[in-house]
């Protein structure tokens, strides 16, 4: 059975479906930006920004403040693409319900 | 979709207002006991805000993160991230102070001490003064653009735009010398990193509580998706009561009635809702218990001779007719966690040693041979210093007779400035015939060599001489 976009299974007009996109893309940015924000807090409360620099195989010069950035920058990343995972995978399911509800 | 519209779980509540537009709340002026309350604690927590910044402790910022040099100055004590557990317990004590309360008496925290709550109160106040009240704002969004709208609009916004920088200044002065900052942006010579954090501070503050408002509390707030889960039935919660209330009507109507409830349908109680909803439809997900309607309908009640409490502070199973208890196996829990959690917080930090210690083995070898008569075990010790002044530490050993230590360093003690961490090539030594087991235990011990003889000590493996 294939899952049929929301449009066709709910009377949703083009500006309602604009906004449930950038709502859910704000959720995901949001989400992600308040775990990658916990988890800075807590990695650099163990490891030293300036060490960042020479983890890598190449030594990077860094000032503490750009560690800092970089590693957000990283948690940031990762975190939205996990949000960004699981809000795909949750929206498709409903769709699939929509059409198995009689009221709709 | 009208189908789903009736249900109003709090799940499809969201989902569905991800379809809707978003609906401008006004909400209206009110005046009350509770309503002067959260205006206390505005001026208490803003005022808090403002002003710790710039106080001085010593030499230092009273309160400062410095995040470049990693350590924190909280009032005389110096926190270094080898004190990370001293934040982690703080977070874990207000997580269960927030649990604790919330059981109690609901979602205080929501509705008086909330950054969310307390800036957009301010934001609300200044939105007062320059577009009037909730019916001229109302009636200025309609209208055509006006001089005076301009006038209006702008006012408001330059006060806004202000309020918003000059938090975020503040904000950016907690974690950078705030006089130093201030000097900065008067000569326009801010590094990077302080003029990006402002500007996104001012901009979250400018955005969250001048636009965003009650949607943060709908949409983002992860404790307003999970309070309920603290709620139980002698939970305080702020409830309308429709026994007395219903039928509710006015007008002619409640003239020609016989017994028309207390509830006059004035619509006081929906008008002052910060979050746009209607109390007397029965407790919502939505609302943050700021008690504006209780405080809007007791006026109403006063006005119209009848008792207040019509919407009031109360317990599902007051409500109910049932007893209400503040102490119950759910509150003596939260309770009793966070005493211990504040005790335990509390004895470590008296305890807490201006010295961190950590002695590594050698990897390569158990033991060495000195002489005929003699091994040494080799170690890396690591000292820091986490007081505020140079020292100098001696190092000693014990658990076994005769123990030496020999330090790589010239001097056989180990100097540290403030906040410096030295690692040290340690050999101890101790004769075969005292060390003639597989494996000892012995003590290191690092001291502070002035007066004070601050110390602190680690517990070690010694590898012994045996045939
Ligand atoms: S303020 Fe009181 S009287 Fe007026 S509508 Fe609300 S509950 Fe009824
Ligand atoms: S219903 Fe009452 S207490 Fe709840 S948010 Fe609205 S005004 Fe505040």
């Amino acid at each position: 059975m294939s899952t049929e976009p929301i449009s066709h299974n709910r009377d949703f007009n083009e500006r309602q479906l604009k906004r449930i996109f950038w709502r859910r893309i704000g959720i995901v940015l949001w989400v992600s930006f308040f775990c990658a924000a916990v988890e800075s807090m807590v990695f650099f409360a163990l490891f030293d920004p300036a060490y960042l620099g020479q983890l890598s195989s190449f030594a990077v010069d860094l000032s503490p403040w750009q560690g800092y950035a970089l590693g957000f920058a990283f948690f940031w990343a990762f975190t939205f693409l996990a949000a960004l995972f699981a809000g795909v995978v949750l929206a498709l399911p409903r769709t699939r319900l929509a059409k198995r509800n009689p009221h709709t | 979709m009208s189908k789903q519209a009736e249900t109003n779980s709090p799940d499809e509540t969201i989902e569905l207002s991800l379809y809707k537009a978003h609906e401008k709340v006004y909400p209206r002026e009110i005046k009350g006991r509770f309503q002067f309350k959260r205006k206390l604690a505005v001026w208490v927590l803003l005022g808090l805000f403002y002003v710790l910044p710039w106080i001085t402790w010593g030499e230092q910022q009273a309160i400062l993160f410095d995040l470049p040099q990693r350590r924190f100055y909280i009032f005389g004590l110096t926190l270094w991230p080898q004190d990370f557990i001293f934040l982690a317990l703080m977070l874990i004590i207000a997580a269960f102070a927030l649990f604790f309360f919330t059981a109690l008496a609901g979602r205080l925290w929501c509705g008086y001490a909330c950054p969310q709550t307390v800036w957009t109160e301010v934001f609300i106040w200044l939105e007062q003064w320059t577009e009037g009240n909730r019916n001229k704002r109302m009636k200025l969004d309609k209208g055509p653009w006006t001089r005076e709208k301009i006038l209006r609009k702008g006012s408001k916004q330059f006060l806004w735009i202000t309020f918003a920088l000059w938090t975020g200044f503040t904000f950016v002065g907690f974690f950078t010398p705030i006089k130093e900052l201030a000097e900065h942006i008067w000569q326009w010579t801010m590094g990077p990193w302080e003029t990006f954090w402002l500007f996104f501070y001012a901009l979250a503050t400018y955005g969250n509580a001048g636009f965003l408002r009650e949607q943060v509390c709908l949409y983002m707030c992860p404790y307003a998706r999970f309070q309920s889960a603290m709620f139980d039935k002698e939970t305080l919660i702020i409830s309308y009561d429709e026994q007395r209330g219903e039928p509710r009507m006015r007008g002619k109507k409640r003239r020609e009635s016989e017994a028309p409830g207390d509830c006059i349908d004035c619509t006081m109680c929906v008008q002052v809702c910060p979050t746009g909803i209607d109390i007397r439809d029965g407790l919502q997900y939505e609302c943050i218990a700021c008690a504006a309607c209780i405080d809007a309908c007791d006026e109403v009640m006063e006005k119209s001779g009848m008792p207040k409490g019509l919407i009031k502070y109360t317990t599902e199973n007051a409500l109910q007719g049932k007893p209400t208890h503040i102490l119950r196996p759910r509150t003596l829990i939260y309770m009793v966690i966070l005493l211990g959690l504040v005790t335990a917080f509390g004895v470590s930090l008296a305890n807490r040693s201006a010295i961190d210690m950590n002695v590594i083995h050698d990897r390569n070898s158990f033991y060495r041979v000195v002489d005929a008569n003699t091994i040494e075990n080799v170690y890396t010790l690591k000292v820091m210093n986490k007081g505020t002044e140079a020292t100098e530490y001696a190092v000693q050993a014990t658990g076994l007779d005769g123990l030496e230590v020999v330090l790589g360093l010239a001097d056989q003690t180990v100097s540290a400035a403030p906040g410096e961490l030295v690692i040290v090539p340690m050999k101890i030594r101790a004769s075969k015939q005292v060390a003639n087991q597989r494996i000892h235990g012995i003590t290191v011990t690092v001291s502070d060599v002035a007066a004070s003889g601050e110390n602190t000590s680690e517990n070690i493996k010694y590898f012994g001489y045996k045939k």
